[in-house]
Protein backbone atom coordinates (compact mmCIF):
# COMPACT_ATOMS: atom_id res chain seq x y z
CA UNK A 1 0.00 0.00 0.00
CA UNK A 2 3.07 2.02 0.68
CA UNK A 3 4.47 1.61 -2.61
CA UNK A 4 1.35 2.38 -4.14
CA UNK A 5 0.90 5.68 -2.61
CA UNK A 6 4.13 6.69 -3.46
CA UNK A 7 4.01 6.25 -6.76
CA UNK A 8 0.52 8.06 -6.71
CA UNK A 9 2.93 10.97 -5.39
CA UNK A 10 5.46 10.62 -7.96
CA UNK A 11 3.16 10.82 -10.23
CA UNK A 12 1.54 14.19 -8.86
CA UNK A 13 4.95 15.66 -8.39
CA UNK A 14 6.11 14.73 -12.03
CA UNK A 15 2.97 16.48 -12.91
CA UNK A 16 3.79 19.66 -11.24
CA UNK A 17 7.51 19.63 -12.22
CA UNK A 18 5.99 19.36 -16.51
CA UNK A 19 3.53 22.23 -15.16
CA UNK A 20 6.66 23.79 -14.52
CA UNK A 21 8.45 23.25 -17.67
CA UNK A 22 5.81 24.07 -19.47
CA UNK A 23 4.70 27.40 -17.75
CA UNK A 24 7.30 29.56 -18.40
CA UNK A 25 7.21 28.32 -22.28
CA UNK A 26 3.34 29.51 -22.11
CA UNK A 27 4.43 32.92 -20.36
CA UNK A 28 7.14 33.96 -23.08
CA UNK A 29 4.96 33.28 -25.94
CA UNK A 30 2.10 35.89 -23.98
CA UNK A 31 4.84 38.56 -23.34
CA UNK A 32 6.42 38.03 -26.81
CA UNK A 33 3.53 40.31 -27.86
CA UNK A 34 5.25 43.69 -26.15
CA UNK A 35 7.82 43.25 -28.68
CA UNK A 36 7.58 46.07 -31.09
CA UNK A 37 8.02 43.30 -33.83
CA UNK A 38 4.67 42.29 -32.84
CA UNK A 39 2.76 45.37 -33.45
CA UNK A 40 4.62 46.48 -37.03
CA UNK A 41 4.58 43.78 -40.20
CA UNK A 42 7.37 43.16 -42.37
CA UNK A 43 7.61 45.81 -44.96
CA UNK A 44 6.40 44.76 -48.51
CA UNK A 45 7.07 46.40 -51.93
CA UNK A 46 4.32 47.46 -53.83
CA UNK A 47 5.28 49.58 -57.31
CA UNK A 48 7.27 52.63 -56.29
CA UNK A 49 6.00 52.41 -52.54
CA UNK A 50 6.60 50.43 -49.60
CA UNK A 51 4.13 49.10 -47.46
CA UNK A 52 4.55 48.75 -43.16
CA UNK A 53 1.40 47.38 -41.53
CA UNK A 54 0.77 48.53 -37.87
CA UNK A 55 -1.55 46.49 -35.90
CA UNK A 56 -2.66 47.02 -31.97
CA UNK A 57 -1.86 43.46 -30.43
CA UNK A 58 -3.52 41.76 -27.12
CA UNK A 59 -2.31 38.95 -25.72
CA UNK A 60 -3.43 37.04 -22.21
CA UNK A 61 -3.08 33.69 -20.77
CA UNK A 62 -2.82 32.15 -17.50
CA UNK A 63 -2.48 28.58 -15.62
CA UNK A 64 -2.66 26.90 -12.76
CA UNK A 65 -1.49 23.88 -10.97
CA UNK A 66 -2.95 21.87 -7.94
CA UNK A 67 -2.93 18.90 -5.84
CA UNK A 68 -4.79 16.90 -3.17
CA UNK A 69 -4.70 14.17 -0.87
CA UNK A 70 -7.05 12.58 1.89
CA UNK A 71 -7.71 9.78 3.67
CA UNK A 72 -10.33 6.89 1.72
CA UNK A 73 -13.69 7.20 2.96
CA UNK A 74 -14.66 4.29 5.00
CA UNK A 75 -15.63 1.88 2.69
CA UNK A 76 -19.71 0.80 3.44
CA UNK A 77 -19.63 -2.80 4.44
CA UNK A 78 -23.45 -3.79 2.87
CA UNK A 79 -22.14 -2.80 -0.64
CA UNK A 80 -18.40 -3.25 -0.93
CA UNK A 81 -17.05 -6.80 -1.66
CA UNK A 82 -15.25 -8.55 1.45
CA UNK A 83 -11.71 -7.59 0.59
CA UNK A 84 -12.66 -3.51 0.28
CA UNK A 85 -14.57 -3.51 3.85
CA UNK A 86 -11.37 -5.23 5.17
CA UNK A 87 -9.35 -2.45 4.84
CA UNK A 88 -8.39 -0.30 7.68
CA UNK A 89 -10.16 3.42 7.51
CA UNK A 90 -7.78 6.04 7.87
CA UNK A 91 -4.69 4.02 6.82
CA UNK A 92 -5.50 4.48 2.91
CA UNK A 93 -4.97 7.76 0.75
CA UNK A 94 -6.84 8.90 -2.17
CA UNK A 95 -6.16 12.00 -4.08
CA UNK A 96 -5.53 13.63 -7.55
CA UNK A 97 -3.76 16.55 -9.29
CA UNK A 98 -4.96 18.55 -11.87
CA UNK A 99 -2.98 21.39 -14.35
CA UNK A 100 -4.60 23.75 -16.60
CA UNK A 101 -4.19 27.10 -18.68
CA UNK A 102 -5.72 28.84 -21.36
CA UNK A 103 -4.82 32.07 -23.30
CA UNK A 104 -5.34 34.08 -26.54
CA UNK A 105 -4.43 36.49 -28.61
CA UNK A 106 -6.17 39.29 -30.63
CA UNK A 107 -4.66 41.28 -33.58
CA UNK A 108 -5.96 44.38 -35.73
CA UNK A 109 -4.94 46.72 -38.02
CA UNK A 110 -4.84 50.37 -37.08
CA UNK A 111 -2.64 51.98 -39.94
CA UNK A 112 -0.74 51.28 -42.66
CA UNK A 113 2.71 53.32 -43.32
CA UNK A 114 3.40 54.24 -47.00
CA UNK A 115 6.75 55.30 -48.13
CA UNK A 116 7.10 56.45 -51.45
CA UNK A 117 8.24 58.79 -54.03
CA UNK A 118 6.06 61.23 -52.29
CA UNK A 119 7.22 60.95 -48.52
CA UNK A 120 5.84 59.00 -45.66
CA UNK A 121 2.45 58.86 -44.80
CA UNK A 122 0.52 57.03 -42.00
CA UNK A 123 -3.36 56.12 -43.11
CA UNK A 124 -5.59 54.69 -41.07
CA UNK A 125 -7.41 51.81 -40.83
CA UNK A 126 -11.12 52.11 -39.80
CA UNK A 127 -12.85 49.09 -39.29
CA UNK A 128 -16.13 50.00 -40.03
CA UNK A 129 -18.28 46.69 -38.56
CA UNK A 130 -16.34 47.54 -35.06
CA UNK A 131 -17.53 51.64 -35.91
CA UNK A 132 -21.23 50.31 -36.44
CA UNK A 133 -21.68 47.93 -33.69
CA UNK A 134 -20.69 50.36 -31.51
CA UNK A 135 -23.52 52.79 -33.07
CA UNK A 136 -26.06 50.29 -33.11
CA UNK A 137 -25.49 49.74 -29.33
CA UNK A 138 -25.35 52.81 -28.16
CA UNK A 139 -28.23 54.22 -30.08
CA UNK A 140 -30.40 50.39 -28.52
CA UNK A 141 -29.06 51.86 -25.65
CA UNK A 142 -29.76 55.31 -25.42
CA UNK A 143 -33.80 54.70 -26.90
CA UNK A 144 -34.28 51.68 -24.12
CA UNK A 145 -33.27 54.42 -21.31
CA UNK A 146 -35.63 56.71 -22.79
CA UNK A 147 -38.88 54.31 -23.20
CA UNK A 148 -37.95 53.49 -19.73
CA UNK A 149 -38.21 57.19 -18.52
CA UNK A 150 -41.42 58.01 -20.39
CA UNK A 151 -43.10 54.87 -19.01
CA UNK A 152 -41.82 55.95 -15.29
CA UNK A 153 -42.72 59.32 -16.06
CA UNK A 154 -46.74 58.34 -16.70
CA UNK A 155 -46.64 56.36 -13.89
CA UNK A 156 -45.76 58.79 -11.44
CA UNK A 157 -48.04 61.54 -13.37
CA UNK B 1 10.14 42.43 -11.98
CA UNK B 2 7.33 44.91 -12.08
CA UNK B 3 3.14 44.23 -11.89
CA UNK B 4 2.06 46.72 -14.30
CA UNK B 5 4.59 48.27 -16.81
CA UNK B 6 4.50 50.60 -19.47
CA UNK B 7 7.06 50.89 -22.22
CA UNK B 8 7.66 52.40 -25.73
CA UNK B 9 10.01 50.80 -27.64
CA UNK B 10 11.43 50.86 -31.49
CA UNK B 11 11.10 48.40 -33.96
CA UNK B 12 14.02 47.65 -36.41
CA UNK B 13 14.26 50.75 -38.82
CA UNK B 14 13.41 50.63 -42.45
CA UNK B 15 15.59 52.53 -44.94
CA UNK B 16 14.19 53.45 -48.40
CA UNK B 17 16.46 55.10 -51.00
CA UNK B 18 17.13 58.45 -48.32
CA UNK B 19 14.65 57.95 -46.31
CA UNK B 20 14.84 55.72 -42.58
CA UNK B 21 11.58 55.09 -40.89
CA UNK B 22 11.22 54.25 -37.15
CA UNK B 23 8.49 52.84 -36.05
CA UNK B 24 7.62 53.13 -32.02
CA UNK B 25 5.22 50.86 -30.24
CA UNK B 26 3.84 51.55 -26.35
CA UNK B 27 2.98 48.05 -24.74
CA UNK B 28 1.49 47.57 -21.42
CA UNK B 29 2.70 44.65 -19.49
CA UNK B 30 0.89 42.94 -16.67
CA UNK B 31 2.11 39.80 -15.28
CA UNK B 32 1.31 37.90 -11.86
CA UNK B 33 2.59 34.62 -10.63
CA UNK B 34 0.67 32.41 -13.14
CA UNK B 35 -0.04 34.67 -16.06
CA UNK B 36 -0.39 37.78 -17.82
CA UNK B 37 -1.54 40.57 -20.39
CA UNK B 38 -0.05 42.41 -22.87
CA UNK B 39 -1.65 45.38 -24.60
CA UNK B 40 0.70 46.41 -27.21
CA UNK B 41 -0.20 49.49 -29.75
CA UNK B 42 1.82 51.45 -32.07
CA UNK B 43 2.55 55.21 -31.25
CA UNK B 44 4.33 56.99 -34.19
CA UNK B 45 6.97 56.92 -36.95
CA UNK B 46 10.08 58.78 -36.77
CA UNK B 47 10.87 59.59 -40.45
CA UNK B 48 14.60 60.77 -40.80
CA UNK B 49 15.40 62.28 -44.10
CA UNK B 50 18.30 65.32 -45.30
CA UNK B 51 19.61 65.36 -41.41
CA UNK B 52 16.05 66.21 -40.42
CA UNK B 53 13.89 64.01 -38.33
CA UNK B 54 10.03 64.52 -38.03
CA UNK B 55 8.02 62.59 -35.96
CA UNK B 56 4.29 61.77 -37.39
CA UNK B 57 1.98 60.11 -34.57
CA UNK B 58 -0.61 56.96 -35.64
CA UNK B 59 -3.85 57.70 -34.68
CA UNK B 60 -6.17 55.01 -34.04
CA UNK B 61 -9.83 55.89 -35.51
CA UNK B 62 -11.60 53.44 -34.92
CA UNK B 63 -10.79 53.71 -31.30
CA UNK B 64 -11.92 57.32 -31.32
CA UNK B 65 -14.86 56.35 -32.85
CA UNK B 66 -15.89 54.04 -30.65
CA UNK B 67 -15.44 55.93 -27.09
CA UNK B 68 -16.58 59.19 -28.69
CA UNK B 69 -20.24 56.79 -29.55
CA UNK B 70 -19.67 55.37 -25.81
CA UNK B 71 -19.22 59.18 -24.61
CA UNK B 72 -22.29 60.65 -26.45
CA UNK B 73 -24.22 57.31 -25.15
CA UNK B 74 -23.48 57.87 -21.35
CA UNK B 75 -23.66 62.26 -22.21
CA UNK B 76 -27.32 61.54 -23.46
CA UNK B 77 -28.23 59.26 -21.20
CA UNK B 78 -27.44 61.72 -18.01
CA UNK B 79 -29.21 64.24 -19.92
CA UNK B 80 -31.86 62.55 -20.99
CA UNK B 81 -31.92 61.54 -16.96
CA UNK B 82 -31.66 65.18 -15.22
CA UNK B 83 -34.45 66.38 -17.87
CA UNK B 84 -36.94 63.62 -16.90
CA UNK B 85 -36.18 64.68 -13.10
CA UNK B 86 -37.02 68.07 -14.02
CA UNK B 87 -40.51 67.58 -15.63
CA UNK B 88 -41.34 65.16 -12.71
CA UNK B 89 -40.47 67.74 -10.16
CA UNK B 90 -37.15 65.81 -8.88
CA UNK B 91 -39.96 62.88 -8.09
CA UNK B 92 -38.66 60.25 -10.58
Amino acid sequence: MTDTRDASLAEDLSLIDRAGEQAPKMLEKIFAAAQPGAVFGQPVESGSYTLITASEVTSGGGFGVGMGRGPAPKPDAKQSPPAEAERPAGKQSIGGSGFGGGGGSMGRPVAIIAIGPSGVTVRPVVDVTKVVLAAVTASAAMLGLRRAMRRAAKGKS
Amino acid sequence: MDVVAAREASAEPVTVHDVTVTPWSRALVVRWPKGGFVWNRPTAVLVEQDGQARRIPIVDVTRILQVGLLGLAILTAGASLLGCRRRTGGAA
